[in-house]
């Protein structure tokens, strides 16, 4: 079983639409961004590795597994956290978001809610087990979607934008405790400067890679291409 | 809108489910039975203490009725007149004391011990193909999702107002509409992401894949 994702010839489509076009990479690094304008395919591409989208042509391999088992297969070896934690955030209480996961993957109730409150307890945040979901502020809930996914114990954990709607100082607090997670992180974000302490950073554009390195160089030229599209 | 869950813990929420799911139950038919305006008088103000034990605040929720007011002032000037005011008195007191204990089951009870305590009584639909967890599942979805498009309406509200949109409020229902159906698109994918609605017995899911 190979520790990484790997995608070969991969091509998708919608709608008759080409979202990504032939692409080949191997994503090994621990902590790998994602960059692009809208539309670019960021989405689309993560949305591969869980199997929330199968691709039209080519194969992929995720940690050994084939993502066209489906994602409820994928959620054990894939957390995938979204952009609004509204759309994520499916219980009424904090316990029982975080049982949820654990509860599909086979534990029985007890378990699953010592599991859930260990993953509290080792946050210091036990005293929210209770606490209704729509009374936490935004960043709150956002960390409440990451540790539904991370009780689950994922060896993969794709973000797709999580953090744009929460203010500097959460960004900050949540960015340095995903760093120090074991996870293999991949991440899309418009904010860059987030991305600087990351291994690899990929830059999509029309679908297809055009930009593939180490944070400074890929920022730099996605930085220095925007400045030059919007001097007319 | 009425809070659905109160997080503060009380001598009430240690409760079992079931129990106060059954007194609730057997003080529903034993108000049908009684008729002195004295014994259904001290049942309500039991009900109201039991509201005051769950703390300061025990008493705000009981503005829940709020919205039922106008209700109950027709019911009891139709019950009056029709009848007498000693019945109309009494049926106004029966109202109160079921909707406040039934309120004050949902304040304290947290929905999955409900849903456990329910479960049992939903199991004959599995006869008809009906799932018991995924009713429990529904109504947990539910309950999560009414603050969240009570903001979704509200934040349409303001942009109707901030643009100057006059009394036709109607008109939001459509885009309210879209924007639910775009939301359970969302809620779709974050539940396929964590393994779906899978039953503890046969794990098969329910989202489709696409």
């Amino acid at each position: 079983m190979t520790l990484t994702i790997e995608l070969n010839q991969v091509t998708l489509k919608r709608d008759d639409q080409t979202v990504l076009s032939d692409l080949n990479l191997t994503l090994s690094e621990r902590r790998i961004g994602l960059i692009g304008n809208n539309g670019s395919g960021k989405s689309s591409l993560v949305r591969l590795f869980n199997g929330l989208l199968q691709p039209s042509q080519g194969h992929l391999q995720v940690r050994g597994h084939n993502p066209a088992e489906g994602p409820e297969a994928m959620a054990d070896q894939v957390g995938f956290i979204f952009q609004n934690p509204d759309h994520q955030l499916i219980f009424p209480t904090v316990i029982e978001e975080l049982m949820f996961g654990l509860r599909n993957q086979g534990l029985s109730k007890s378990d699953a809610r010592e599991r859930a409150e260990h993953c509290l307890r080792e946050h210091h945040r036990l005293d929210w087990a209770d606490r209704p979901v729509h009374s936490l502020s935004e960043g709150q809930k956002q960390w409440v979607c990451i540790m539904a996914v991370l009780v689950m114990n994922p060896a993969v954990l794709i973000l797709d934008e999580p953090f744009s709607a929460l203010d500097l100082p959460t960004r900050q607090f949540l960015t340095d405790w995903l760093l120090g997670l074991p996870q293999q992180l991949i991440m899309i974000s418009h904010d860059l400067d987030v991305l600087a302490a990351f291994d690899r950073v990929l830059w999509l554009e029309q679908g297809q890679v055009r930009g593939d390195g180490s944070p400074e160089t890929v920022i730099a030229d996605y930085r220095a291409a925007c400045n030059r599209a919007f001097s007319l | 809108m009425m809070t659905l869950y109160v997080h503060r813990q009380s001598w009430l929420h240690r409760q079992p489910a079931g129990l106060k799911l059954l007194v609730l139950m057997v003080t529903s038919v034993a108000l049908y039975a009684l008729a002195s305006l004295w014994t259904a008088g001290a049942v309500l103000i039991a009900v109201i203490l039991a509201y005051r034990s769950l703390g300061p605040a025990g008493w705000s929720y009981l503005w829940v009725v709020k919205p039922l007011l106008p209700m109950f002032i027709l019911i009891f000037v139709v019950q009056s007149w029709s009848q007498s005011v000693s019945a109309a008195i009494l049926m106004l007191l029966r109202m109160l004391t079921l909707i406040w204990l039934a309120n004050l089951v949902t304040l304290t009870t947290r929905m999955d011990a409900m849903m456990d305590a329910v479960m049992p009584l939903l199991s004959p639909l599995r006869r008809v193909g009906v799932a018991p967890h995924r009713i429990a599942f529904t109504v947990a979805l539910f309950v999560r999702f009414v603050p969240v498009l009570m903001a979704v309406l509200n934040s349409l509200l303001e942009a109707w107002k901030s643009r100057g949109g006059g009394r036709a409020v109607w008109r939001l229902a459509i885009p309210m509409l879209i924007n639910a159906i775009r939301m359970s698109d969302h809620v779709v994918q974050a539940l396929a992401a964590r393994g779906g609605v899978r039953s503890p017995e046969t794990p098969v899911s329910m989202v489709q894949h696409q």
